[in-house]
């Protein structure tokens, strides 16, 4: 038997995780502990989480982890990194908590350019409660409680990274990757979380991410929504870079 | 005192079916009964668990601590029900799903047992999702105080909207209640020994000349991404299942080109392709 293929600052012991089979968070945590790797931070990072799917990966890495209430990992996190400046805080929060819930902890947080990474998990839904209306539904998307498809009174899909790099400093970071573009995505982590060790300011990622089980998908549909239909609605790459990274 | 219950297997393999099927059994026999479903927060593979209590006078909480009959469908659930068996508890198991290395962690507790092999016989008489129906006939022969004709109406309750589009769902169901019933009538503790099946060798590394692809039965999922991100279509499903349940992706190694798309899109981490220098 060889060495498995889990990244190394993965907690093997909770190995399988507890994502559903062919979850996007899953893939983009992956292609996180990946970067954490490269960069070799393990030790001296704090990982935070929010309420929702994102809460499965609290015994994913293993790094010092806290969690919070819905939404609010990004003051957690800005209270973390005053008290502690040396430590590396990234905090995953999915689009229920960032864009619904917490969005105002974001939006002041990016206005006071903080020195944290926020990553955020685009999948489109609520998955953990049963898929329902999020922030970033797409138009005509149905979920249990769009049964019909969003409609535009419901609100248009929301574009956080977009609406972000319109407040934000010179030397924040904001990018948006998808969970099944591994070079990308793994080169936006590394900018986005050296971006704060070397003290610059705030680092934004979104990632587009997949939920085969509340999109009722099988494996060529979740591909297709996310990489084309989804992709179209929110553009991939990278948004705002500070001089530094480029 | 009532009688505790509790049924552990995979999310999907009919737990929570067949606890309320009891639970609704009992009631049209007048006893009391309370049945409470209990699972993770994971919407997919997680062991699903059923607290089910039958008494003839009412029942004050639905959860408990210690069971006297623990129902066992797979694998992993027996460590999740290992905590439940006290002495003197009936393990009533599924000895062509369960395999021996896990029946070892609790072999020292299990006094009394019954075994019961459904998916085989599931497989082979019925289909294989009557399984559950089929140990429901096992945990059927030690609640005598029920009759056994609620049992076979409130199957018919239960799966009612089933056999509407599928009439033939009804004779399978009942038929398997009853060949579960006549097995666990003739089991014989003493002729039995309490083992269940070995698991069939896996084959999990492929290689030719520089390519050495490597797959991971106890994380892979089965969700199939690798197979459709492949650029040359070498994978397919096999017949070997993973952990969940789920068919495992396997490689036709001389078509593979050793691009790393299928280890790079795993969420599960259960790929792994090397080339060697």
């Amino acid at each position: 038997m060889s060495e498995n293929a889990l990244p190394k600052s993965w907690n093997k012991e909770t190995k399988p995780h507890k994502f559903c089979p062919g979850c996007g968070q899953a893939l983009a945590l992956k292609i996180l502990g990946h970067a954490i790797d490269e960069l070799g931070i393990a030790q001296n990072l704090i990982y935070a989480t929010d309420i929702g799917c994102s809460l499965l990966s609290w015994d994913m890495f293993n790094v010092d982890t806290i969690q919070t209430h819905h939404g609010r990992t990004v003051p957690l996190c800005v209270g973390f990194k005053k008290a502690k400046p040396g430590a590396i805080v990234l905090s995953l929060t999915g689009d229920g908590g960032g864009y619904a819930i917490g969005a105002q902890h974001l939006l002041n947080s990016v206005m006071r350019n903080d020195p944290i990474t926020i990553i955020l998990i685009n999948n489109a839904n609520y998955a953990m409660t049963g898929g329902q209306l999020a922030p970033t539904t797409l138009l005509k998307q149905k979920t249990t409680t769009t049964p019909k498809g969003r409609e535009i009174i419901q609100g248009r899909p929301f574009k956080g990274p977009e609406m972000l790099a319109q407040i934000s400093a010179d030397d924040t970071y904001i990018a948006r990757g998808i969970s099944t573009n591994y070079q990308q995505l793994l080169n936006m982590y590394k900018k986005a979380i050296s971006n704060q060790i070397d003290g610059r300011g705030f680092s934004f990622m979104e990632v587009i991410s997949m939920c085969p089980v509340n999109w009722h998908t099988n494996a060529q549909e979740s591909l297709d929504f996310s990489e084309i239909e989804m992709a179209k609605v929110y553009p991939l790459g990278e948004i705002k870079v500070p001089k530094a990274l480029t | 005192m009532p009688t505790k219950i509790v049924l552990a297997g995979e999310g999907g393999q009919g737990v929570q079916s067949v606890a309320k099927i009891i639970a609704i059994a009992a009631q049209k026999s007048n006893k009391y009964s309370s049945y409470l479903p209990g699972f993770g927060v994971e919407q997919r593979g997680g062991v699903s668990l059923a607290y089910l209590q039958i008494s003839s006078h009412p029942i004050p909480y639905p959860q408990f601590e210690k069971a006297d009959i623990v129902v066992c469908f797979c694998s992993r659930a027996v460590s999740t029900v290992k905590k439940f068996i006290q002495k003197n508890s009936l393990f009533i198991y599924d000895d062509s799903a369960i395999d021996n290395k896990s029946l070892e962690k609790i072999k020292s507790d299990v006094t009394e047992y019954l075994a019961i092999p459904a998916q085989k016989l599931g497989r082979e008489k019925f289909t294989s999702k009557v399984a559950n129906i089929i140990l429901l006939g096992g945990i059927v022969a030690h609640l005598k105080e029920i009759n056994f004709q609620e049992f076979e109406n409130s199957i018919l309750e239960e799966f009612a909207s089933k056999i509407e589009k599928k009439p033939e769902i009804k004779d399978l169901n009942l038929g398997a209640l009853k060949a579960g019933l006549e097995i666990a009538e003739k089991f014989d503790k003493s002729k039995h020994l309490f083992e269940g099946v070995t698991p069939p060798e896996i084959k999990t590394a492929f290689s030719k000349d520089k390519i050495s692809w490597t797959r991971f039965p106890e994380y892979c999922k089965g969700c199939g991404l690798c197979i459709i991100k492949c650029p040359v279509q070498a994978l397919k499903f096999s017949n070997e299942i993973g952990f969940l349940g789920l068919p495992m992706p396997e490689v036709d190694i001389q078509k593979c080109i050793g691009c790393k798309k299928c280890m790079q899109i795993c969420p599960d981490g259960a790929i792994k392709v090397e080339i060697n220098p």
